[in-house]
């Protein structure tokens, strides 16, 4: 506006006359460059591939493709497996009908009746009257299932109750459900842990918490069973190199994930320790508590009352309902902030479709039994700690496994060295019981899968439904069948 | 005589001022068209819609309508500029080229990673817009549109300003800052490790 000019076009040609050289050259660099652009072709940037057609082909040549049904001998233990039916032929009362009873305390395998040390139904809730009353009402009120994920129509009322009464029941903020138990920790790990993060976990982890960690795509370091140096060491190797490159550190996120009681070795984690290591290295603390949740405590609260930690030190609490509970599905409990965040990141809340609501109407009254009668868990201790006990001493196998794990492991005292003659002789002990109306199991493993893959076991469950006399019996089963098949 | 000149002079000028009213009128009639075309974006980027593309910033130069939003944006950023009365045309040029510039290195070369929580696990986290785009795949349509944006207004500047020294040095280096981050060769390059995490 300075002195009202108009740029006439003439001037403008002028100035483009009398312009600099270096200016025009630049302009000149540049429109050759645009030229260069437009004929371009696209390409990916790691296009390069380091063998060359010829290398390529003979690979081809050489291949050969495996058998789309690998051969398997004839006497491959899941082709022999065992058929559990419920039928029951009972008298009851005055009239003798045959009922259809759903397996729990009794199980019938292969035809014989046996008692079920084998099912995690610790606190027998199984075939509680209450909560099969309960689950039938609400059969009839909601029907079976709910059709559609909890975004979309799958949520009810009971839901929203059963997170509630939850979280109330373990004392944190908020809980959220999963409508199955192995998807549960698998989704939750992912939700929070991203790529570049760091978690550290112990070998001993379980199947679902080894495929949340493979789908976080994060940094996994594993430290030795139940060993805090150990993860020490690995925590302090961490935080030197996070002083290397503090700009880095800013933007990574450290875990710790870890069992309350450990379904493969079970044993205990010591958790006072972990959480003051927590507060040491800033690390946050995932607890997986599906064994430990109704069974340790003093009111079934899990691993966290049973040391008297602070629940609020822990930022995750994650549990399946498919033991103690005697439901279907898995619930995730901590601080609202933390768990709110799982309901639009935890994969398998959002996509898959919500529990039945018969179930968690089971888990509601399940629930309500367990803060009724505090009594059960003392009996539970009891029962194990005598379990423990009977079991000492047979000859070849050892136990493994605390007094209070309600689900003890017997392995081979001395391998024979291939996993297949282990897992034999474990399963001819098996055999032996079940023939002697003892309901064993084998403890199974995807081979292959498995990171750290335990040694061949029995798995021995207790429940508080077994008497003091069902319990001799089966020690003395099994210290028959093994010194009989283990000589 | 000098009405001779006048109309001489009106016969070869463009006119770069324009009158109160019709600058008024003008104004009107390019907000309506951006919002217009903003509007009725039929973009291939689905808005608003399920759709299974995993990070929706790789795709969303491509989507229907963007280029010409953009060149609008950038029309109305020059025309808001000319409107403020005591800039000349060479200095408003100049800011048009350097604001523009200064605003496409912020949000193409500068802002890392997604608004958004994205399926893949963060795979994005550390990579900008630039680099995103067509998920890595070089000299696309829309890279080039983008490479070659700057490099016209950067021609336009420089006539406008009428080959200026001072005008030169500034317009050269606001088009250097954003013409070297989108070659090839400095993709995932953090020079001196700064905006590296």
């Amino acid at each position: 506006m300075a002195s009202g000019q108009q740029w006439v076009l003439v001037e403008m040609v002028q100035a483009f006359y009398e312009a600099p050289a270096y200016h025009l050259i630049l302009e000149g660099i540049l429109i050759l460059w645009i030229i260069r652009l437009l004929f371009s072709k696209t390409y990916k940037l790691q296009e390069r591939s380091d063998l060359t057609e010829k290398e390529k082909e003979e690979l081809i040549e050489e291949w050969q493709p495996e058998p789309l049904v690998p051969l398997v001998s004839k006497d491959h233990p899941s082709l022999n497996y065992d058929v559990v039916t419920g039928f029951v032929s009972a008298v009851s009362g005055h009239i003798s009908e045959e009922m259809n009873l759903p397996p729990s305390h009794k199980i019938i395998v292969n035809g014989k009746e046996c008692v079920n040390f084998a099912s995690f139904n610790f606190l027998g809730l199984l075939e509680s009257e209450r909560v099969k009353l309960k689950a039938l009402s609400s059969l009839k009120k909601y029907g079976v299932g709910t059709c559609g994920p909890r975004g979309f129509y799958g949520t009810f009322d009971v839901h929203l109750e059963l997170e509630e009464r939850l979280a109330k029941f373990m004392r944190t903020e908020e809980a959220i459900i999963y409508s199955y138990g192995f998807a549960t920790i698998a989704s939750a790990i992912p939700a929070y842990s991203k790529r570049g993060d760091i978690i550290f976990v112990d070998e001993a982890a379980c199947f679902s918490i080894q495929k949340g960690l493979q789908a976080s795509r994060s940094f996994i370091k594993y430290f030795k069973h139940n060993d805090m140096e150990d993860l020490e060491r690995l925590l302090k190797e961490q935080e030197i190199e996070d002083q290397k490159n503090p700009r880095k550190a800013k933007v990574i996120r450290r875990f710790i994930v870890i069992e309350g009681l450990y379904i493969n070795t079970a044993d205990l984690c010591p958790l006072p320790e972990l959480v003051k290591l927590k507060y040491k290295y800033k690390v946050r603390i995932f607890l997986e508590e599906s064994m430990s949740f109704g069974v340790l405590g003093e009111h079934g609260r899990g691993v966290t009352e049973h040391f008297g930690v602070n629940i609020d030190d822990i930022d995750l609490i994650s549990a399946n309902m498919e033991n103690a509970l005697a439901s279907i599905g898995g619930f995730c409990c901590g601080r609202s902030f933390v768990i709110d965040h799982q309901r639009l990141s935890g994969q398998g809340y959002c996509f898959s479709a919500s529990l039945p609501p018969m179930l968690a109407a089971a888990a509601i009254e399940a629930l309500n039994i367990m803060e009724e009668d505090p009594g059960l868990f003392r009996v539970l201790r009891d029962k194990c700690k005598h379990v423990h006990k009977a079991l000492q001493g047979t000859p070849g196998l050892k136990v493994v496994g605390e007094p209070l794990a309600p689900a003890l492991h017997l392995q081979l005292e001395n391998s024979s060295g291939s996993r297949t003659d282990d897992l034999k002789l474990l399963r001819a002990i098996v055999d032996y019981s079940l023939d002697r109306q003892i309901a064993l199991t084998l403890a199974r493993y995807l081979d292959k899968e498995e990171r750290f893959l335990p040694p061949p076991s029995i798995r021995v469950v207790v429940t508080v439904e077994q008497t003091q006399e069902e319990i001799e019996r089966a020690a003395q089963c099994i210290r028959q069948a093994a010194e009989k098949i283990l000589k | 005589m000098q009405l001779l000149n006048r109309k001489y002079l009106f016969s070869f000028s463009c006119k770069m001022r324009f009158s109160k009213l019709f600058y008024s009128q003008l104004l009107k009639l390019m907000f309506y068209s951006v919002l217009f075309f903003v509007c009725r974006q039929k973009s291939k980027m689905n808005v608003g819609v399920a759709h299974s593309e995993v990070n929706p910033n790789t795709r969303v130069m491509n989507s229907r309508g963007i280029w010409l939003t953009y060149a609008l944006g950038v029309g109305m950023l020059h025309i808001v500029l000319l409107s403020i009365p005591f800039f000349t045309v060479p200095v408003v040029w100049t800011l048009t080229n350097v604001i523009h510039n200064f605003g496409m290195y912020v949000f193409m070369h500068a802002v890392k990673g997604t608004p958004f929580e994205t399926p893949d696990q963060g795979k994005a986290r550390l990579l900008t817009h630039w680099e995103q785009l067509d998920y890595g795949v070089q000299f696309t349509s829309s890279r080039k549109f983008f490479t070659i944006s700057p490099i016209i207004l950067y021609f336009l500047a420089s006539f406008y300003t009428k080959y200026d020294t001072a005008h030169f040095v500034i317009n050269t280096a606001s088009l250097l800052s954003v013409l070297i981050p989108k070659l090839p060769q400095l993709h995932g390059v953090r020079i001196f490790g700064i905006n590296k995490y």
